[in-house]
């Protein structure tokens, strides 16, 4: 007897994963996938993802043309994760004001641009998830940090006045805050993989990006009772 | 990382006879755990609930420090050592501020809070014999934004918020995992005693919830059992001392 094609009988969520070419929004991507979605990854390279999108995402209408073309290719989504970033320590006093530009318009750009983009149409579904990636710097300041954690703090203020104008209509809003975490973000010698350092932290150790994108998953799949919520695998770092 | 199984774990899960401590008692069972199920008195329900999952019932006042340690004790011969402790009991009481009497103050305390640092206590010996742990302590949404009538359970809510922050930061190197739960309104036996209190029926006690949680309903108890399986996996580390807030985006404090 011949069995019916199943992805004719189930049709996977779907996902946008900014970011997803390395580190934690690669780990995302993956995450997803083995839950069984399919996975949009946009990123300044290819991400090897169901659909690539190659983009800047400070730019807002090549997020917006990206997104489209996941609804034309993949359909409607489901899910969208800002995990896109990079990360840079300069002493506040040395900041220049491109800069201090560049590092808002990526990660408070890039999650604006992202959610303006998806959360229309998942307020007209009255379903849908959005995870913005912030940082524990934004809860817990750092030296040298200013203009990365201004940034991330910005993301924390967008996710939880969005979760109170859009919840209503079923659209969760949430935001993972990592504490360092073993990516290629942080550079060999960066004073976070220095060993006084990771013996200052109750885990004793880096986060992994793997436990970032579970918490990510848990977020998007499991906590249908959560939004508005800043949830932060720090390794204890900020308590 | 797939969803958390708990094959060969034993989780203690408090104050089980109903409401939420049923509700993970049952989530941690599906998932391959040997659940142990304590409530304050010898209930039918609680055995009912541990036949039904394949677990262990176990009786015990956790404010009461002697009881806790018994318990643990039989626990410890019957079925095993705890790998998990979900500290989810809880006593309520409301009443305005300066007419809430000193025993009631006390009950609220002895169970929540001290309840808790009780349990900790007697699960860490086993835990540190094992090399690894998982607690989970549901807080409320009370304990942190505070709650008017509510003195003594918002103190004792806020009080498990500062024993999970400590407590993470001090066991973590121990790879012993403490972090907590903070739910907003649930759909617990509680809120039948809500609507008894105020003279409307139980839809009606709903409704007047709902209308303050912008994602436009209360929370069942699966959604916290789901938050508490994530927090208890033993894979995550990453996680410690913190409070995931499981309350429909009721952010903001109200009165």
């Amino acid at each position: 007897m011949k069995m019916p094609d199943s992805s004719s009988m189930t049709k996977s969520p779907i996902a946008i994963v900014t970011g997803a070419a390395s580190g934690i929004g690669a780990a995302i991507a993956s995450e997803l996938k083995t839950r069984g979605w399919l996975v949009a990854g946009f990123d300044l390279r290819p991400a090897t993802s169901d659909c690539d999108v190659v983009l800047d995402m400070s730019d807002y209408q090549a997020v917006a043309k990206g997104v489209d073309l996941v609804r034309q290719s993949l359909g409607q989504i489901n899910a969208a994760v800002s995990a896109a970033g990079y990360y840079e320590m300069i002493p506040a006093a040395e900041i220049t004001e491109e800069q201090w530009n560049r590092m808002l318009h990526v990660h408070l750009g890039g999650a604006f641009n992202l959610a303006q983009a998806v959360i229309p149409d998942m307020v007209e579904m009255k379903s849908g998830a959005f995870v913005g990636v912030t940082s524990e710097l934004a809860i817990g300041g750092g030296s040298e940090d200013v203009h990365y954690a201004a940034a991330k703090g910005a993301i924390i203020g967008l996710i939880r006045s969005l979760a109170t104008e859009v919840s209503g209509s079923g659209v969760r809003v949430n935001g993972v805050a990592p504490g360092p975490t073993d990516t290629p973000l942080l550079a060999a010698d960066s004073p976070w993989r220095a060993p006084e350092y990771l013996a200052t932290l109750p885990s004793r150790r880096l986060a992994k990006p793997e436990e970032i994108a579970y918490v990510v998953g848990y977020l998007i799949e499991e906590a249908t009772f959560t939004s508005g919520e800043i949830i932060s695998p720090n390794s204890g770092a900020v308590i | 990382m797939s969803i958390p199984t708990y094959a060969g774990k034993v989780v203690l899960v408090t104050g089980a006879a109903q409401g939420m401590g049923k509700v993970i008692a049952q989530t941690f069972a599906a998932r391959g755990a040997k659940v142990v199920v304590n409530d304050r008195v010898d209930d039918p329900r609680l055995h009912e609930l541990a036949n039904a999952i394949g677990g262990y019932a176990a009786v015990a006042d956790v404010s009461k420090r002697a009881e806790v340690f018994a318990m643990f004790e039989r626990i410890k011969s019957d079925v095993g050592p705890i790998d998990v402790l979900i500290s989810n009991h809880a006593y309520m009481s409301m009443a305005p501020f300066v007419s809430y009497n000193h025993e009631d103050w006390w009950k609220v305390v002895e169970t929540n809070l001290n309840g808790t640092f009780w349990l900790i206590q007697a699960a860490l010996p086993g835990m540190r014999a094992s090399g690894a742990g998982r607690i989970v302590v549901i807080s409320s949404i009370w304990g942190i934004i505070g709650w008017p009538e509510a003195t003594a359970y918002s103190a004792s809510k806020a009080g498990l918020v500062s024993l999970v922050k400590t407590l993470g930061r001090e066991l973590a190197p121990e790879n012993i995992i403490v972090n907590g739960i903070a739910p907003g309104v649930i759909d617990t036996p509680q809120l039948q005693v809500d609507a008894d209190a105020a003279g409307i029926p139980l839809a009606e006690m709903h409704q007047i919830y709902a209308k303050d949680i912008p994602l436009g309903r209360i929370g069942v108890p699966e959604e916290i059992a789901k938050t508490a399986a994530m927090l208890a996996d033993f894979r995550m580390q990453a996680l410690v001392g913190q409070i995931i807030q499981v309350n429909g985006a009721e952010i903001r404090g109200r009165v």
